[in-house]
């Protein structure tokens, strides 16, 4: 068993699924986490490095400071490899050129699509306290959805004639899960 | 994992919001008179803020008092349609 953050991340399962034991991380996400903190797509909790659980949890911590993931330049069309023989001391990433700065290109400008996905990640006592100020803020100001989460009935125009057990369990104005 | 569209709730960037233009804004908001009105559909705008609406459920037209926090939402979500089911003892058994 590994604790992170309050969470028992089980040792015998993949990291990839014992990472959405935390609320608010789904498959993709804890895919994209993965590939963040380099972990193996059969990396298993128990093989998880002291290191890697480490920046695991400095990160999940607070996601919107994390520090910016590095971007590593790809090659240029007229790149030519150096031959096989050079030794890897003297293999060199290919530098940047400071003066060339990225366009931006119609709708695409700004950094709306290049944007770190997991930037705004909440999880566990953040997200739920954010759906619980939604459900605060459509029951203040009195809209259709507040008055259904407050009588306990679905939301979401489903029937009410039988079933919406899940509506009956969940929706309230303090909702707990 | 693209940042939805909350504003406009799935609908299409380049239409804008769904609105509709009533002509009587102005002389509204300046004379507080509840602005009469079908359009359960319309999108509540941010010039919208402090009018009254009078907005139709079907059967009646109800009272809306349009705040801050009701921008981005539509003027049906605050005059609802259902009543919640009362038995009334009825006098002729």
């Amino acid at each position: 068993m590994v604790h992170v953050l309050g969470v028992n991340l089980p040792d015998r399962q993949l990291a990839r699924f014992a990472l959405t034991h935390f609320y608010g991380i789904g498959p993709k996400v804890s895919h994209r986490l993965c590939a963040r903190l380099q972990i193996h797509d059969k990396c298993r909790i128990r093989d998880l490095t002291a290191n890697q659980i480490t920046s695991l949890t400095a990160f999940l911590s607070s996601p919107s400071t994390a520090p910016p993931v590095p971007r590593f330049p790809l090659a240029s069309p007229d790149f030519l490899p150096p031959p096989p023989s050079t030794p890897v001391q003297q293999l060199k990433a290919p530098e940047i050129p400071k003066d060339v700065k990225a366009k931006p290109s119609g709708r695409h400008n700004g950094n709306r699509f290049h944007a770190d996905p997991l930037q705004g990640l909440k999880i566990e006592t953040d997200l739920r306290r954010e759906v619980r100020e939604n459900i605060a803020h459509q029951r203040m100001i009195g809209s259709y959805v507040g008055k259904r989460h407050a009588m306990g009935l679905p939301v979401r125009g489903q029937n009410t004639q039988t079933n919406a057990s899940t509506a009956r369990k969940l929706n309230r104005i303090e909702r707990y899960a | 994992m693209r940042p939805t569209l909350a504003v406009l709730s799935g609908r299409s960037a380049w239409k804008g919001p769904y609105f509709v233009a009533f002509p009587n804004l102005r002389e509204a908001l300046q004379n507080n008179v509840p602005i009469k009105t079908q359009a359960r559909s319309c999108t509540i705008l941010p010039n919208f803020v402090g009018l009254r609406f009078m907005v139709y459920n079907g059967k009646d037209y109800l009272p809306v008092q349009v705040t801050q926090d009701m921008v981005g939402h539509k003027l049906g979500e605050f005059s609802h349609t259902k009543k919640k089911f009362t038995y009334k003892m009825s006098k002729n058994k």
